[in-house]
């Protein structure tokens, strides 16, 4: 499967990218995008099977980046991984089709449990 | 508003043990040891600002060598390999992380700035609109590092 990591933070897209490998989910392709229009101009380009998008990013925030890509009738399966966490925000998440959200710091084994479902 | 009755000093202590456990410590063989000093020396700092219903700064300091450290940690480099981009880029996802998750406690309706990173000591930025309210000061392998919040003076949108 192809996966596309969205975060303005190169640390924190290594850092994905680290941690999906030790949850053992390493033999997929990775593609990156360092804000939300480039998240949103790669899910067409590059047609992944998955976004991983940090919330808080130049640009468009990856809320944004979700609503665009539904409105546009684009379902790829969509989360956060975010060092935000707001009721309303996980709220916000929920209403626009997002499936996981995942909360700074993690663990690989958070990781497992949220990607398994989808990666397998 | 008092943040302090909001975000507790255990609070932060609580967050910064997961950042350790998920990426400065995982081994649990060398956490942060608080020594309540406020005043110990700080060589780089990191800050993110909070705006809404809630107006100030969560800053991040610590030596040189701890951010080395850090950034050593965080992209699994070795020491030696580090650059300065690379200490940029942790000391702000740093902050980045510790300020969103006290954005999370705070009443709704905050926002969370980009990260500002400055390699220079805490003293060398001011914040003059803003008092610390609460903070954590300790050593990581006998290297300083505190994290610190600041909660704006003033009131109202220019606050």
């Amino acid at each position: 499967m192809k996966i596309l990591i969205a975060d303005d933070s190169r640390v924190m897209r290594q850092i994905v990218t680290r941690t999906l490998r030790q949850a053992g989910f390493d033999n997929h392709d990775l593609v990156e995008a360092a804000d939300g229009a480039e998240a949103a101009a790669k899910a067409a380009s590059e047609s992944p099977d998955l976004i991983i998008s940090d919330w808080n990013m130049p640009e468009m925030t990856g809320i944004e980046v979700l609503r665009k890509l539904r409105a546009e009738g684009n379902n790829v399966k969509f989360g956060f991984v975010t060092s935000e966490c707001t009721d309303e925000m996980k709220n916000a998440a929920e209403s626009a089709g997002s499936a996981f959200f995942i909360v700074k710091p993690f663990t690989a084994d958070q990781f497992q449990e949220a990607f398994s479902p989808i990666l397998g | 508003m008092s943040v302090e009755t909001v975000v507790t000093e255990d609070d932060l202590a609580e967050m910064v043990e997961q950042v350790w456990a998920s990426y400065l410590d995982p081994e649990g063989v060398s956490p942060l040891i608080p020594t309540a000093d406020a005043d110990q020396p700080t060589e780089v700092h990191s800050t993110v600002s909070i705006t809404g219903t809630w107006h100030g700064h969560l800053v991040y300091a610590s030596s040189m060598q701890a951010a080395r450290k850090a950034a050593g940690a965080f992209l699994a480099m070795e020491l030696d390999e580090v650059g300065q981009e690379d200490i940029s880029d942790v000391l702000g996802e740093l902050a980045n992380i510790v300020g969103g998750n006290v954005k999370a406690m705070l009443p709704a309706g905050c926002f969370l700035s980009l990260p500002t990173v400055v390699l220079a000591p805490q003293t060398a930025s001011y914040y003059p609109a803003a008092e610390r309210i609460s903070g954590l000061w300790g050593v990581w392998d006998g290297e300083p590092i505190s994290i610190s919040m600041w909660q704006s003076t003033k009131t109202g949108d220019n606050a």
